[in-house]
C-alpha cells in the first residue's frame, strides 16, 4: 500500500491535494441520527485518479461533499492542500472552492443561460480573473468543443455537456477535482469519453481527480479506489480492475 | 368538479406563498377601492346631517330666481334681494320671525399675522342673525356682535389662527376691517362648515362692508309659527313676492347647499380617488396573470402527470380558477375589511391633521361592499384565466418532457397584432391632435397606445433588455452578465412583470409632463401678457381668499416713483345669452400694465357703455368694433354695450372687459384680484417693491411680487396636486414592486439547481445576490423606460389636444429633471423589489439546491 495516511505527507515525498481526518459527519439526532461519515481519515494523493466506491449510503457522496468544502463536517477536520476547512466561513469556502476546486457534478453542470465557452471559464469570470488563454484552449482542444463554444448547453448531448463540464472543473488549474458520478446520466460511449478525458488529465496535464461513482468500470479507470461502508473506509485497492472491484463489491453485499 | 376543489386547496395549502403577492395585491387593490366608497358615503351623509342640524330652524328661504352661471362656476350668481322686503314677509301671519341673510367675504388674518384658509373651502363672513333658530351657528363661547366692530367667528377658524375672544384682529373684505373677536361659534355641533371660515358682524356693518349697497341682502330666512309647515309657509309667502322673488322649503335649501358640497366636491374627490384604485388594480392585473402563469407553468408536470391519469382539460382547468377564486375571495374579503378600516382611520386621522371630518357613524352601504368585492374577484379570476386555459392544455406527455428555455411570446403575431393596435393609436391621437382636436379621439388612442406597448412588451423586451443591459456586463462582469440573461429568459414573464411597473410609471410621467407643460404655459402666459414691474395679489385657490380691496390699486398710483397701479377685478354678467366672466378695470391705463397684443379700435374711451372684447371671444360671438353687445347684470338690469375694442390677448385680462364706472351701478361686494404696477424709470425693482409692500400692508398684506415671482407663484398649485398625484400613486407603483418581487421569487425557485451550481463553483453570496437584484433592477428599467416613454407621448398628445380643444394655448414641455427622477426612482424601485428575493436565495445551501430535483 502506497497510500499514505499520516498528516503531513509532503515530508514523505507525498503530497496530498486533499485529506480528512477522523472526519464525522452525523445528520439529525436522537432517534432519527444518522452517521454517514463515522470516523474515516483518508488523503488524496496530488497527481493521482481516486475512486471512491461503496454501496449506496455508504457515505462516499457525503465524503466528498465534505472533502471538497460543500459540506461541513460534524467533527473531524478537512484540508485541500494546507487549508483546514473548518475554520472557514462561507464567504472563505466560497473563494477556496472557487480558486481550488473544481466540480463535475452528475447532472445539471451547466449554467443554461450561458455558451460553452462562457461555462468553461465561469469560475474565472466569477473570481475576476483573467483566464489563462493557452491554458484554456488546450482544455477545449482536450475534450473537443471547438466548434461548439457558442452554443448553450441546451444545443449539445449530454455527454457533450459533462465534457464542457470537465473543461469548466480543470479551467482554473484546482488543486484537486472532485467528480460527483459524473457518468451517471450518460450511455456507456460517452461515459468512456468522459472517464478518458479525467484520466488524460491526471496522467498527461498532472491534475488531480477524485472520483465518487458506484460503477465498476468508472472506477476502472482510477489509479486507485477506496471502499466504504456504512460510514467507514474499509478498504482500498491499487490499479484497479473492473472485474476486481465488482468482486471486492459483492463481498460487501455478501457481508451485509 | 369534486377533485379539482380537492387539489386546488391541497395546493394552495402547499404554496401560500407562491400567492402571498396576488394576495396583498388584491387586498390593497380592493381595500382602496372599498376605503374611497366608504370614506364618500359617510362624508356625504355626514355633510347631510351637518346642513340638515344647522339649519333645521330655517322653514324657508326667500330670493330671487334668477342665477347668471359662468362656464367652469358649479354655483350661479343670484341677484340680491332688497331687505325692505323683510317687513311684508313679516306681516304674512304664518312667519314668526324673518331675517336678511347677508353673505360676502371675509379673510380673517391669524395672530400670527397670516391670513386664516384661503386654500380651497370659502372664508365667509355675514350678519350675526339674531333669531337663534334661524342662525345656523351657535354660540359656544362669548356673545353676539352688539356693536359696530364686533364679531362671533367659528371655533375652527380662531383656533387655527390662534385667536380667542377679546382678540382684535383684521378682516379682509378684501378692505381690512378691525374687528374684536366677542364670541366663538359652532356649525352643527362642529367646530366649522368644513374648513369653510365664518365670521358674523353685525347687520350694519355687514351691510357696510360685504354689500355693494346697503338695504341687500343674499336671500331672507324665514322661521313659521308652530304648526305651520314649511310647504304652507312657502305656499303663504309666494303670494307677497315681488316678480323675480321665489320662496323654496328650508329643506330644498339645505339639500342645494348639501349638494354643492357633497355633490361636486365630494364627487370630483372620490372620483379622483377611483381613478387612482383603477390604476392600482390594473397594475395588480399584470402581477397576478404574472403569478398564475408562472405556478402553471411550474406545474407542468404535475397537471400533464394528472391529465394521463385521466383528468379532463376542465379538470385541470377547473383547478386553477378555483385556487384563483379561493385566493380573490379572502384576498377582497380581507381588503373590504381593510377599506372599512382605512375610512375609519382617515376620520380619525383627518380631525387631528386641522381637517374636520364632519361627525357621524361610518356609512357602509351594500353597493361599498358589493362593487370592490366584485372588482377583487373579477380581476383576479380575469388574470387567471388564460394561465389556467394553459394549465387544461397541458399534454399529458409533457410530463416526460424537460422544458428548459420558454421560447413563446415572440411570435410573429404578437409583433403584427401589436404593430396594428400602435398604427391604430398613431392614427387617433394623431387625428385628435390635429385634425379634428378632440379629447375623446386622442383619450382612444391613449388606450391603444397602451394596449400595444403591453401586446409589444415580450417582442421588444429582448432588445430593450440586452440594449439596458448593455453597460452591465463591463461594469459588473460575469455577475452582470448572468443578470442580464436571466432577465431575457422569459420575454413574456419580464414583460408582464415590467408591464406592471411600466403603466405606473407611465402614469407618473403622464402627470409630470402634463404638470410642466401646465407650468410653462403659466410662466409664458405671464411673460407674455404682464408688462407691469410689480404684481400684487392675494393668493387664493378655490373659492378661498377675499381678493384685494379696489382701493389698493389707486393708493399705490399716489405712490411717489409709481408711474401706473392698474387693479383688476371680476364680474359676471351675462352677454347676448351666456353667462361669462367681466374683468372690471381701468381699461384706458390696462396697456401699460399688460401686454393686450394688436387691438382694434381703442380701451382709451369705453365709457359706461363700451366694452372690449378679445379676439377669440369676439370671433365666437361674431363682434367687431362698433357691434352691440347685450349684458344682462345680476341686479336685472339689461343694458346694451357697444364694442370699442377687441383685443388679441386674453390670457390674463380675460374676455370682456369694462370700466369700473360701468360696473359700478351693477356691482356685488369689490375686490381686485391684481393690481400691475409699473414704475418711472430710473426706480429700482427693490426700492419700488418696498414702497407697494409699505400701502399693501395697510390693505391685508396681500403678496407683493416681482415679475419673475409672480410667473413662479401662478404655478405654484400645480405642484401641490402633483404632490397629491404621487402619493396615490405610490401604491400602484407598489403593486408593481410586489409583481416584480414575487416574480422574481418564483423565478428563482426554478433555477434552484443553477443557483446551487453556481455557488457550488464558487459564486459568492454578494456575488449571488447582486445577481438577483441586477436582474430585478433590468426588469425594472425595461418597465420604467417602456413607462418613460408612453406617458411622454400620452402627455404630448393630452398637452396637444387640450390645447387644441379650449381656447387658450398650451405648451408642451418635457421636463428632464424630473424625468429623471421618476427614472431613477423606477431603478431603485427595482433594486429595492430584488433585496428580498436575493436575500432568500442567498441563505439557498448549496447541497440542497444541487441535489433538488
Amino acid at each position: 500500500m502506497t497510500v499514505v495516511t499520516t498528516p503531513g505527507g509532503s515530508a514523505t515525498g507525498l503530497r496530498m491535494a486533499a485529506r480528512v481526518e477522523h472526519a464525522v459527519k452525523v445528520y439529525g439526532s436522537g432517534d432519527t441520527e444518522v452517521r454517514a461519515l463515522d470516523g474515516v481519515s483518508v488523503g488524496f494523493q496530488a497527481g493521482r485518479f481516486t475512486a471512491i466506491m461503496g454501496p449506496s449510503g455508504s457515505g462516499k457522496s457525503t465524503l466528498m461533499h465534505c472533502a471538497a468544502g460543500l459540506d461541513t463536517l460534524t467533527s473531524g477536520s478537512a484540508h485541500i492542500g494546507d487549508s483546514e476547512l473548518s475554520g472557514l466561513d462561507d464567504r472563505r469556502l466560497t473563494l477556496l472552492r472557487r480558486d481550488r476546486v473544481g466540480f463535475v457534478f452528475q447532472a445539471f453542470n451547466l449554467v443554461p443561460t450561458l455558451t460553452v465557452a462562457e461555462n468553461i471559464t465561469l469560475p474565472l469570470d466569477l473570481a475576476g480573473c483573467t483566464a489563462d488563454r493557452e491554458w484554456v484552449d488546450t482544455l477545449i482542444e482536450t475534450v473537443g468543443l471547438r466548434d461548439r463554444l457558442r452554443h448553450r448547453p441546451a444545443q449539445l448531448s449530454g455527454g457533450q455537456q459533462q465534457r464542457v463540464a470537465v473543461a469548466r472543473a480543470f479551467a482554473g488549474r484546482p488543486d484537486v477535482v472532485f467528480a460527483d458520478e459524473p457518468t451517471g446520466n450518460l450511455d456507456s460511449r460517452s461515459g468512456e469519453e468522459v472517464l478518458n478525458l479525467l484520466g488524460r488529465a491526471v496522467r498527461q496535464m498532472d491534475r488531480t481527480v477524485v472520483m465518487v461513482t458506484h460503477d465498476p468500470v468508472a472506477a476502472a479507470h482510477a489509479d486507485e479506489v477506496v471502499f466504504l461502508a456504512d460510514g467507514r473506509l474499509v478498504d482500498r485497492m491499487e490499479s484497479p480492475t473492473a472485474e476486481a472491484v465488482l468482486d471486492r463489491m459483492k463481498a460487501f453485499e455478501v457481508r451485509s | 368538479m369534486n377533485a379539482s376543489l380537492r387539489l386546488s386547496l391541497s395546493s394552495l395549502r402547499a404554496h401560500r406563498r407562491r400567492f402571498a403577492g396576488t394576495f396583498i395585491s388584491v387586498f390593497l387593490g380592493v381595500a382602496f377601492l372599498a376605503g374611497t366608497l366608504v370614506m364618500g358615503d359617510t362624508l356625504r351623509a355626514s355633510f347631510s346631517n351637518l346642513f340638515g342640524d344647522a339649519t333645521a330652524g330655517t322653514d324657508a328661504v326667500v330670493r330671487s330666481a334668477d342665477t347668471i352661471t359662468t362656464p367652469g362656476e358649479s354655483q350661479g350668481v343670484r341677484q340680491p334681494v332688497d331687505v325692505s322686503l323683510v317687513k311684508s314677509v313679516e306681516r304674512v301671519p304664518q312667519v314668526a320671525a324673518a331675517e336678511p341673510d347677508i353673505q360676502g367675504r371675509g379673510q380673517l388674518v391669524g395672530a400670527d399675522g397670516t391670513p386664516i384658509g384661503g386654500q380651497g373651502p370659502p372664508t365667509t363672513a355675514g350678519n350675526w342673525l339674531r333669531d337663534t333658530r334661524l342662525n345656523p351657528y351657535r354660540l359656544a363661547e362669548g356673545r353676539a356682535p352688539a356693536r359696530s366692530g364686533e364679531v362671533v367667528v367659528n371655533k375652527g377658524a380662531a383656533e387655527k389662527g390662534g385667536l380667542k375672544v377679546g382678540d382684535t384682529t383684521t378682516l379682509r373684505t378684501p378692505d381690512p376691517v378691525k374687528v374684536t373677536i366677542v364670541g366663538l361659534a359652532t356649525f352643527g355641533g362642529a367646530d366649522g362648515m368644513g374648513q369653510a371660515t365664518y365670521t358674523g358682524m353685525t347687520r350694519a356693518d355687514a351691510e357696510e362692508y360685504l354689500t355693494a349697497r346697503p338695504g341687500e341682502a343674499a336671500n331672507i330666512k324665514v322661521r313659521a309659527e308652530d304648526g305651520v309647515s314649511q310647504r304652507q309657509l312657502v305656499d303663504a309667502l309666494t303670494p307677497v313676492l315681488p316678480k323675480g322673488m321665489e320662496a323654496i322649503t328650508g329643506q330644498e335649501s339645505a339639500q342645494e347647499n348639501n349638494e354643492t358640497i357633497s355633490g361636486q366636491f365630494l364627487t370630483l374627490f372620490t372620483n379622483f380617488l377611483l381613478v387612482f384604485s383603477g390604476v392600482a388594480l390594473l397594475v395588480a392585473t399584470f402581477s397576478i396573470y404574472n403569478t398564475f402563469a408562472i405556478v402553471v407553468a411550474q406545474r407542468t408536470r404535475e397537471n400533464a402527470l394528472l391529465r394521463a391519469l385521466g383528468a379532463a382539460r376542465g379538470q385541470v382547468t377547473a383547478a386553477t380558477l378555483v385556487e384563483a377564486t379561493a385566493v380573490a375571495l379572502t384576498a377582497s374579503a380581507l381588503g373590504l375589511g381593510g377599506g372599512i378600516g382605512i375610512a375609519a382611520g382617515l376620520q380619525a386621522l383627518f380631525p387631528a391633521v386641522g381637517f374636520p371630518f364632519p361627525e357621524g357613524e361610518l356609512v357602509v352601504k351594500g353597493t361599498s361592499l358589493l362593487l370592490p368585492l366584485a372588482v377583487g374577484v373579477v380581476v383576479c379570476l380575469g388574470s387567471a384565466l388564460l394561465p389556467a386555459a394553459r394549465a387544461g392544455r397541458t399534454a399529458p406527455l409533457a410530463a416526460l418532457r424537460e422544458t428548459a428555455v420558454d421560447q413563446s411570446g415572440t411570435s410573429r403575431s404578437r409583433a403584427v397584432v401589436g404593430g396594428g393596435l400602435g398604427v391604430l393609436a398613431a392614427a387617433s391621437t394623431l387625428t385628435g391632435v390635429w385634425v379634428t382636436p378632440s379629447l375623446w379621439l386622442a383619450g382612444l388612442g391613449a388606450l391603444f397606445a397602451l394596449a400595444a406597448f403591453v401586446v409589444l412588451g415580450p417582442v421588444a423586451s429582448r432588445a430593450a433588455v440586452r440594449a439596458l443591459g448593455a453597460p452591465l456586463d463591463r461594469l459588473r462582469g460575469i455577475t452582470g452578465g448572468l443578470a442580464r440573461r436571466n432577465a431575457l429568459r422569459s420575454p413574456r414573464r419580464t414583460a408582464a412583470t415590467a408591464s406592471a411597473l411600466m403603466i405606473g410609471v407611465t402614469v407618473v410621467s403622464l402627470f409630470t409632463v402634463f404638470a410642466a407643460s401646465l407650468k410653462t404655459t403659466m410662466d409664458q402666459t405671464v411673460s407674455r401678457s404682464f408688462a407691469g414691474d410689480i404684481a400684487v395679489s392675494a393668493p387664493s385657490f378655490g373659492a378661498g381668499g377675499s381678493g384685494l380691496s379696489p382701493k389698493l390699486a389707486p393708493a399705490i398710483a399716489e405712490q411717489p416713483g409709481v408711474r401706473y397701479a392698474v387693479g383688476l377685478g371680476s364680474g359676471v354678467a351675462d352677454v347676448n345669452g351666456g353667462g361669462r366672466a367681466l374683468t372690471i378695470t381701468d381699461p384706458a391705463t390696462l396697456g401699460k400694465v399688460l401686454d393686450l397684443g394688436p387691438v382694434d379700435g381703442t380701451l382709451q374711451h369705453l365709457g359706461t357703455d363700451g366694452i372690449a372684447v378679445s379676439r377669440k371671444a369676439a370671433d365666437q360671438q361674431h363682434l367687431t368694433v362698433g357691434s352691440t353687445a347685450r349684458l344682462a347684470f345680476t341686479d336685472g338690469t339689461k343694458p346694451s354695450f357697444t364694442v370699442r375694442a377687441v383685443y388679441d390677448q386674453s390670457e390674463l385680462v380675460g374676455n370682456y372687459v369694462i370700466t369700473r364706472s360701468a360696473w359700478a351701478p351693477h356691482r356685488t361686494q369689490d375686490s381686485d384680484t391684481l393690481v400691475a404696477v409699473t414704475f418711472d424709470p430710473g426706480v429700482s425693482a427693490a426700492e419700488g417693491k418696498a414702497t407697494v409692500e409699505r400701502v399693501a400692508a395697510q390693505y391685508g398684506k396681500p403678496s407683493v411680487q416681482t415679475r419673475s415671482e409672480y410667473a413662479e407663484s401662478s404655478a405654484s398649485g400645480i405642484d401641490m396636486m402633483l404632490t397629491l398625484v404621487y402619493a396615490l400613486l405610490a401604491l400602484a407603483v407598489f403593486i408593481a414592486l410586489l409583481g416584480i418581487a414575487n416574480t422574481l421569487t418564483l423565478a428563482l425557485h426554478e433555477r434552484t439547481r443553477e443557483l446551487g451550481l453556481l455557488r457550488a463553483v464558487g459564486q459568492t453570496r454578494p456575488q449571488l445576490r447582486a445577481m438577483v437584484r441586477w436582474e430585478s433592477v433590468l426588469v425594472a428599467a425595461f418597465g420604467t423606460a417602456g413607462g418613460l416613454l408612453l406617458g411622454a407621448f400620452l402627455g404630448w398628445v393630452l398637452v396637444r389636444a387640450a390645447g387644441g380643444a379650449s381656447d387658450t394655448g398650451f405648451t408642451f414641455t418635457l421636463p428632464p429633471v424630473n424625468l429623471a427622477a421618476v427614472a431613477l426612482v423606477g431603478l431603485a424601485a427595482g433594486a429595492l423589489a430584488g433585496l428580498r428575493p436575493a436575500r432568500r436565495a442567498a441563505r439557498l445551501n448549496v447541497l440542497r439546491a444541487i441535489a433538488m430535483e
